[in-house]
């Protein structure tokens, strides 16, 4: 009876893994299409690697679009996961509204946030770029992780916290030892989520960024006046295969340190 | 547990909060009082605003055309929550069950494909649901359709879009809440002779409520306002809310109608929320959003 | 789980490092100058060609529409950017405000190529501020292969047998337009009734519309999803160079004109530096590369005649060519504007059913 449940979830994971991963391997394939059409087939050719290879701002784009996500991810989880901790701990009536505000971001049009950024932030004086850009990711990064966290806090089991108390620990040790480990699926997945959104942001990049200051997304979709070519598939791709070859080097290393997978077990 | 006094912890507690108070009401408040402010204001000839009070933008919504677009977003939203719900809730669920080694595979499986460009995802898709493109190509080799399906540019390839789009959201929202759920709880259950579904109605559904619940949000908002996704899998035949915001800031420099039409979205998304966290949730839900 | 996120952080940096690029340092005995257009308006050689020439290094950073573009030009009170290249319509706005300068036509020696159709136009009537770049028509392509009559007009876009096989771009003022240019009216009309009656107009060609796009539309043309379609010029050109049997229409109610055109904005950083950029792109041999490269008109007489066969087709005006039946999209009134969103609206719904 376990047993078979166990398989069709399996099934039913590995269908929905693979749908997911068909417009990927097409993107992958029509990176190395001879044809400058998107969707077209015209023949193999590296032309469009020769081109990404030329191609230096594109580089210099995909580090700036890297920074950008790990630091708006970052802080993004400092701002939440100690904000949705707070407020699990205190009952205040300004926790609504607050609540309400701080997911705002996301119910608001992207395009509304990034006016407001642009008016607000020259009134500050920021200097346009990196500064203002990770300022202005963020702020729609932190429902995220907030959203993620909260929803995993509500209702954990707070009898290990207590016995923690009990035994002496401060409430720093407890959030350390206790809190922190038991909210960590949800502290990851709201970065990976944030960084995601930064990864891929747009229009509040545009309005936000200064002259010398250039992300990948701005690259991609400010070639409209003369139509987006496979470079950009060629570079995704190479992206990919960067991710796989860290991810195998990570699992031989991770196999080599047994110990280390056993405390992760006793963490999750 | 009083070896603390409480006022003490609280004051420590309140320090927590405080960076994300200060950045909300910088970051957030201020925008949103930026945009009410704006939505009540006269559009100027050609460019910006002038400092004119005036209901006239919030009038203009309530002409037909207006009206519709908002049933047509909402039509989509629900349909696209649904959807989601409905693969997202099991698909987080299962992988909660999953070995720690297997969580962390299927945690990287899930984030890799965001290290793709989303409209050069999206391309992928054209691909497959172009004429005689890979989906054609299969369904006719299978001798399942005779001719191409001209799924492209239409009401269900947006569908599959927002889907494929959003379906993350949902699953690690479930994930994390079913994550650190208590399956002894529902052992539990079963050994007081409850039926598998029906101990899966009243322990676990319940525990991961919570997930599922900010699933949706994450989800629902989102797809009221995504409409590039409507503009390149839909052809920009499905006129959304959000592709009407970006067309009169846009193209029709209308900022005030567009602070307007924001502030009725918003209100709306608020108001499905709060309803369904309603129907959904019960007390122990109060303070989610 | 605690590994897990620093594996993530970590993927990321190392990610980074392996492209090998960090963020150039400035070189503060260098001269720069800060470009702004949307990407890809020129090829590697012309910028280097000019950083080579001169010894500026040029910053190029980009918009996605010309609304940015103005929205972040204000904010900087005409300051930050030396040179900008936009659509003629903004350009009016911008020297509305005030965020325009006067270009210094001494410095401009080469300005004597440019074709004089593509000046004295509405935006700029006295040619103080604006030198143009490139020019769009608007015109129709269709396959004639899927296609088994002759389009030669708008009027023959909203043939029956057109149905569900039609693309077009997504700007209004351009498909309204077809219905008032049917109607013998002008693109920039300020009576609100006329606007409104090309709006129903418009909702007869509903049914032909397969897709509205700004982006790549030519590959729905050249892929055969789409049998006819209305684009943008450098649209027109990349489906011309994938399939050369396809059919370009000037269509015979009349031609929309748009140009783009580069101006120097009134409190640039170098604004010497942006003058000498405008006086090396209009060397022919060098607007001659730049124009290949983006697939608009060209607006270089000189350049004219050095531009490669293949691409003289659509890249030069044809010789029929008559300024009477061209009209550039203007912009109109607050109120005529919003009759041209509704109508557009409508449309678009009338296209989803």
């Amino acid at each position: 009876m376990k047993q078979k449940t166990f398989r069709f979830s399996h099934l039913f994971l590995g269908i929905v893994l693979a749908v997911m991963y068909l417009p990927i391997v097409l993107l992958v394939v029509y990176s190395f299409n001879e044809s400058k059409i998107s969707s077209v087939w015209g023949g193999f050719s590296f032309k469009w690697y020769q081109q990404l290879f030329r191609d230096k701002q594109m580089f210099e784009a995909l580090w700036n679009s890297i920074i950008l996500g790990v630091l708006s991810s970052v802080s993004a989880a400092i701002l939440g996961t100690l904000g949705a901790f707070g407020m699990t701990k205190i009952k205040c009536r300004s926790n609504h509204v607050m609540e309400y505000l701080v997911t705002l971001p996301i119910m608001t049009p992207e395009i509304i946030l990034a006016m407001v950024f642009l008016a607000f932030f020259s009134l500050l004086g920021l200097p346009f770029g990196m500064t203002t850009l990770v300022l202005g990711h963020t702020a729609f990064c932190v429902p995220y992780v907030f959203m993620l966290v909260k929803a995993s806090l509500v209702g954990m089991d707070s009898s290990l916290a207590e016995a923690a108390r009990d035994l002496g620990a401060t409430e720093i040790q407890v959030f350390r030892d206790i809190t922190l480990p038991l909210v960590a699926p949800a502290i990851a997945s709201g970065m990976v989520l944030s960084f995601a959104m930064s990864f891929d942001d747009v229009i509040i990049s545009l309005f936000v960024t200064g002259v010398n200051v250039n992300t990948l997304p701005i690259r991609v979709y400010t070639q409209i006046k003369t139509g987006v070519t496979p470079e950009i598939n060629a570079l995704c791709t190479l992206m990919l295969a960067a991710t796989l070859v860290l991810v195998a080097v990570s699992a031989v290393i991770g196999r080599k340190k047994p110990n280390i997978n056993e405390q992760q077990k006793e963490n999750v | 547990m009083n070896k603390h006094p409480q006022k003490a912890k609280n004051r420590g507690y309140w320090l927590t909060l405080l960076p994300l108070y200060l950045f909300t009401i910088i970051f957030v408040g201020a925008p949103l009082l930026y945009m009410l402010v704006l939505s009540f204001l006269q559009r100027a000839e050609t460019w910006g605003i002038t400092g004119q009070f005036t209901f006239r933008n919030y009038a203009q919504i309530f002409q037909p055309v207006y009206l519709k677009t908002f049933a047509d977003s909402l039509k989509l939203a629900f349909l696209s929550t649904g959807i989601i719900a409905l693969i997202g809730y099991p698909f987080g669920y299962f992988m909660a069950k999953l070995s720690p080694k297997g969580k962390k595979w299927m945690m990287l499986a899930l984030m890799v494909p965001f290290w793709t460009n989303s409209l050069i995802r999206l391309y992928g898709w054209i691909i497959i649901f172009r004429a005689n493109g890979t989906l054609d190509q299969i369904l006719m080799g299978l001798n399942i359709t005779q001719s191409p399906l001209k799924l492209l540019y239409t009401y269900p390839a947006v569908v599959v879009g927002m889907v494929y789009a959003l379906l993350q959201f949902m699953i690690f929202s479930v994930y994390s809440s079913a994550e650190k759920m208590d399956w002894k709880l529902v052992e539990a259950a079963r050994d007081l002779g409850a039926s598998p579904l029906k101990a899966f109605l009243t322990v676990t559904l319940k525990l991961t409520l919570p997930g599922l619940l900010s699933g949706v949000i994450l989800t629902f908002i989102p797809s009221m306002g995504l409409f590039f996704i409507a503009d390149i899998l839909g052809g920009n035949k499905v006129v959304l809310v959000g592709s009407l915001i970006q067309d009169q800031l846009v193209k029709a420099h209308n900022t005030p109608f567009a602070a307007a039409l924001s502030v009725v979205l918003m209100l709306m998304t608020t108001l499905m929320i709060a309803l369904y966290k309603k129907i959904a949730g019960g007390k122990e839900l109060e303070g989610l959003i | 789980m605690k590994k897990w996120i620093s594996m993530g952080v970590a993927a990321a940096l190392t990610a980074g490092a392996l492209a090998g690029c960090g963020a150039t340092p400035k070189n503060e005995t260098k001269q720069e100058m800060n470009l702004f257009t949307w990407m890809g308006m020129f090829p590697d050689e012309v910028i280097q060609g000019f950083e080579k020439e001169t010894g500026i290094k040029v910053n190029y950073s980009s918009f996605d529409t010309d609304e940015t573009m103005l929205q972040k030009l204000s904010q900087a009170k005409g300051g930050e950017y030396d040179l900008i290249i936009a659509d003629d319509y903004i350009i009016q706005t911008a020297i509305e405000q005030g965020l325009v300068a006067e270009l210094d036509k001494t410095k401009l020696s080469n300005l004597e190529n440019v074709n004089p159709i593509f000046q004295s136009q509405f935006y700029d009537p006295e040619n103080v501020y604006t030198v143009p770049f490139g020019a769009g028509v608007q015109t129709i392509v269709y396959n004639p292969e899927t296609i088994d009559f002759e389009i030669t007009g708008y009027e023959d876009l909203w043939n029956p047998a057109l149905k569900d096989n039609l693309a077009i771009i997504g700007n209004y003022r351009v498909i309204n337009g077809m219905a008032l240019k049917i109607m013998g009216e002008s693109y920039n009309t300020e009576n609100t009734a006329t606007v409104e009656q090309a709006g129903k107009k418009l909702l007869e060609l509903a049914p032909n519309i397969r897709l509205i796009k700004d982006e790549n539309t030519q590959d729905d043309l050249i892929s055969g999803e789409v049998g006819a379609a209305v684009m943008y010029t450098s649209q027109v050109t990349l489906a011309k160079l994938a399939n050369p049997d396809l059919k370009v229409v000037f269509p015979k109610e009349g031609i929309g004109l748009g140009i783009m055109a580069q101006f120097i904005p009134s409190k640039a950083p170098n604004a010497d530096a942006a003058h000498q950029f405008i006086n090396y792109i209009l060397k022919p041999e060098v607007a001659k590369q730049y124009f290949e490269h983006v697939g608009y008109y060209s607006t270089n007489t000189k350049a004219d005649e050095l531009i490669s066969e293949e691409y003289k087709e659509f890249l030069t005006l044809p010789s029929d060519f008559s300024a009477d039946k061209v009209e550039m999209i203007a912009p109109v009134s607050a109120e005529i504007e919003e009759a041209h969103v509704k109508a557009w609206t409508e449309f678009k719904n009338a296209c989803g059913q």
